[in-house]
């Protein structure tokens, strides 16, 4: 994430707020003009993309699965083009597609298959949970409770019943048993609650994959150890004070553009004074250029924006510059990115070639009227080749991309993974 | 008496694993040593400063004042200027520029073939005439070397440039410059993409005045996206600080970085170097061996190196003003 965009940005507290005060088509508006304005980017845009699903199973009209899966294929779609930068809009929109799936068989097999066995049968799928987090949600989230049948509930769930984290046995059961002409709404009532359930288990996983990640990170970094963190993300910067509480290094850290004029702060003086604290030396390098640096750096380290099915990245611009120069000293190139980051699908060539963001960070356009005619490319974004990649820990632990293909398999059905920009088109 | 005030050190920020680089000091003109001249004092002061900053420029700047340090030599009685000369009067300048920046290996050659010429000459030869050959020589070294040397780099260099290229440099430099508009000069119409360092800002200008010439320039303000930008060149012109005896290249830093990029996507990377830069004795494989440490953006929250080292593996060739070639075979010719 460019350090650039603070100040005017709503906070994203703000910003879920004000999606539960408003109708549903005003909010997936204003969040599609602040997605185009990038003034929501980066981690943010997966945990709103997954409550404006919430909002869209809990207050759209739909009677059967498939009108469900029409809403979600449709809304995230309008989400995924305002921002095509941000392949992880796609990845939350197709893992509620799935749940929406999942939870529909499930309803439909309830009869004949206890949920009970299913549960048992599909927690054996996901590998290594992370030791430190033994509740990590399920990939997937599968039906946990035996409440799949909650027929009877009159629909009147609040939305702040809908946000709150609502265990199966929350709800209380009438147990009576359901009329058959009440059927078809009994279930697609139950349907909209589990699924709202599984929408909060993903929420609950973007929320705890930073922690989960720096789990890892006193494993990875080890004493006297000279560490390049490009532009750090808030899952870098856990990461790096994780370890620090464990132990002394440096850490050098880099970006694409020296602190804009006026900026009150220092680049990264938070993650400074943090780490500082701990003991741990910190030196900002005011470079671009990242060979000069590499023969004294052991690791290099930076988040990713997301992680393709090639195991090719998309990055914050200039993240490629580190990889390359660590790739030519040797040098291991540590990724941070949460399994939510990771996409079913290659990258586009736009994202190969990378994004072009707003120039006039870089060229003021009131310095002649030469620089009106200049051509500026200021690209924001960079693919890095899985070439360049040694490591990615996700909040499941350390992976290699030789495990992609099981790992996509556990989070995503393969009728979503051709969902594309263009589906659900208005 | 009163304590002296203690001015703060301005290598105490440098983080210790630099902290074996040098770093160019401002010294106040009080604390200059009392036998350095005028013109040398002036030189120092603007090479402190960084006004006048590239390899080629401060060549010119210190031979320039060393000129008029020798008009206005004159040998005590009982000495001859071969021998008096360089211990008692170029020396104490040579110690100054150097405080003030760590010397550039093009000033390092000259100082020395300066030496080797005032050795040179006849102990009983007349001052006037000794004085009128060494200015005479230095002249012709300006000329030689810098003058001539630039024409004819960026008349060989621009014949690399076909119709229809595109070039992508990176920051700014004169022979870069000097080259891409005397290819458009002869007609030809190409494009160029100037790949900016941020934390310099030349590119920019260099942009500006390349567009002033109608050439289409790209602009790009980092080093983002470098892969695909040097992936779509025809070719990467470099401009270097200084060439060392393996071959390696010194030059801006980002360079190093560029070159890569481009020699990975099979792009060739030509680098502009006047033959006064090479370096015949010293080896340079990494960047740590030789650079400086950026005075001005080096302080308690920043770090930064001016250069950085371009192994000769990622240059596919040089452009003297003797001779152009593959690697590092010019450096071999030297």
């Amino acid at each position: 994430m460019a350090p650039s965009h603070a100040g005017y940005a709503p906070s994203l507290d703000k910003l879920v707020k004000s999606l539960k005060g408003n109708s549903l088509e005003q909010s997936i508006e204003s969040l599609i003009f602040l997605l185009k304005r990038r003034q929501v980017s980066g981690d943010d845009c997966a945990v709103v993309t997954a409550h404006i699903l919430l909002q869209v199973v809990a207050r759209s009209k739909w009677s059967d699965v498939d009108q469900l899966l029409g809403r979600i294929q449709n809304a995230g779609a309008r989400l995924a083009r305002a921002a095509p930068h941000e392949p992880v809009i796609g990845n939350i929109v197709r893992r509620v597609l799935g749940l929406i799936r999942d939870e529909a068989s499930e309803d439909r097999n309830a009869d004949d298959l206890g949920s009970e066995t299913a549960s048992e049968i599909q927690s054996l799928a996901p590998s290594n949970p992370p030791p430190a987090q033994p509740q990590r949600p399920p990939p997937v989230p599968i039906l946990t409770r035996s409440t799949t049948i909650s027929g009877g509930l009159p629909v009147s769930k609040s939305m702040f019943n809908l946000l709150s984290v609502a265990s199966a046995g929350d709800s209380p059961m009438t147990g009576a048993s359901t009329p058959v002409s009440q059927a078809q709404g009994a279930s697609v009532h139950s349907l909209r609650s589990e699924v709202i359930d599984g929408i909060e288990e993903i929420m609950d996983e973007i929320q705890q994959a930073d922690d989960q990640i720096a789990s890892f990170a006193d494993i990875q970094i080890h004493p006297g150890e000279f560490i390049l963190a490009y532009q750090p993300t808030k899952t870098v910067e856990r990461f790096l004070v994780k370890a620090a509480s464990k132990r002394k290094f440096t850490v050098l850290i880099a970006s694409i553009a020296p602190p804009q004029p006026g900026a009150t702060e220092a680049p990264y003086a938070a993650l400074r004074k943090k780490l500082n604290a701990h003991g741990v030396t910190t030196i900002n390098l005011a470079s671009n250029g990242l060979m000069a640096y590499i023969p004294r750096v052991n690791k290099v380290i930076f988040g990713a924006k997301a992680v393709y099915q090639n195991g090719g990245l998309l990055v914050d611009s200039g993240a490629c510059i580190a990889a390359e120069a660590a790739r030519e000293f040797l040098k291991p190139v540590i990724v941070l990115s949460p399994i939510y980051k990771f996409c079913p699908e290659d990258p586009s060539d736009e994202a190969v070639i990378g994004e072009l963001g707003n120039p006039s960070t870089f060229v003021s356009y009131a310095s002649g009227p030469q620089v009106e005619e200049l051509e500026v490319e200021n690209t924001v974004t960079d693919y890095i080749p899985p070439a360049l990649v040694d490591v990615y820990i996700t909040n499941l632990g350390p992976q290699t991309r030789h495990h992609f293909a099981s790992i996509l398999a556990d989070h995503y059905k393969v009728e979503d993974i051709g969902y594309s920009l263009h589906d659900g088109e208005v | 008496g009163p304590r002296p005030i203690i001015e703060k050190d301005p290598r105490s920020t440098i983080p210790d694993l630099f902290s074996h680089v040098p770093m160019a000091k401002r010294v106040p003109l009080s604390q200059a040593h009392k036998d350095v001249h005028p013109a040398v004092l002036a030189a120092g002061q603007q090479m402190a400063a960084f006004n006048i900053k590239d390899s080629i420029a401060r060549l010119e700047a210190t031979l320039l004042a060393f000129a008029k340090v020798i008009e206005e030599y004159e040998t005590p009685k009982g000495n001859s200027l071969s021998r008096h000369l360089i211990p008692h009067v170029l020396n104490p300048q040579i110690e100054y520029l150097t405080e003030c920046r760590p010397m550039c290996f093009a000033m390092g050659n000259a100082i020395r073939l300066l030496k080797a010429r005032i050795n040179h000459i006849d102990i009983n030869a007349p001052e006037k005439e000794a004085k009128e050959e060494l200015l005479e020589w230095i002249g012709i070294l300006i000329n030689e070397r810098i003058k001539l040397a630039e024409f004819v780099i960026a008349r060989n260099a621009a014949e690399v440039i076909k119709d229809g290229a595109t070039v992508v440099t990176y920051g700014r430099h004169r022979l870069v410059e000097k080259t891409v508009l005397k290819a458009k000069e002869s007609g030809k119409s190409f494009n160029v993409t100037v790949i900016d360092d941020p934390f310099e800002g030349g590119g920019q200008e260099l942009a500006k005045t390349l567009m002033e010439a109608g050439i289409p320039v790209l602009y790009s303000p980092n080093l983002g996206g470098l892969r695909p930008k040097v992936a779509a060149a025809s070719n990467v012109f470099i401009g270097g600080e200084a060439i060392f005896a393996n071959g390696s290249l010194n030059a801006a830093s980002g360079t190093a970085d560029v070159a890569m990029a481009a020699q990975r996507t099979g792009v060739e990377v030509i680098v502009l170097c006047e033959t006064i830069n090479f370096d015949r004795e010293r080896v340079s494989v990494d960047s740590l061996t030789y650079n400086e440490i950026d005075p001005e953006r080096s302080t308690t929250e920043s770090f930064r190196l001016l250069f950085d080292n371009t192994q000769d593996n990622y240059i596919a060739g040089v452009v003297t003003e003797f001779e152009s070639g593959g690697g590092n075979s010019p450096a071999q010719a030297i």
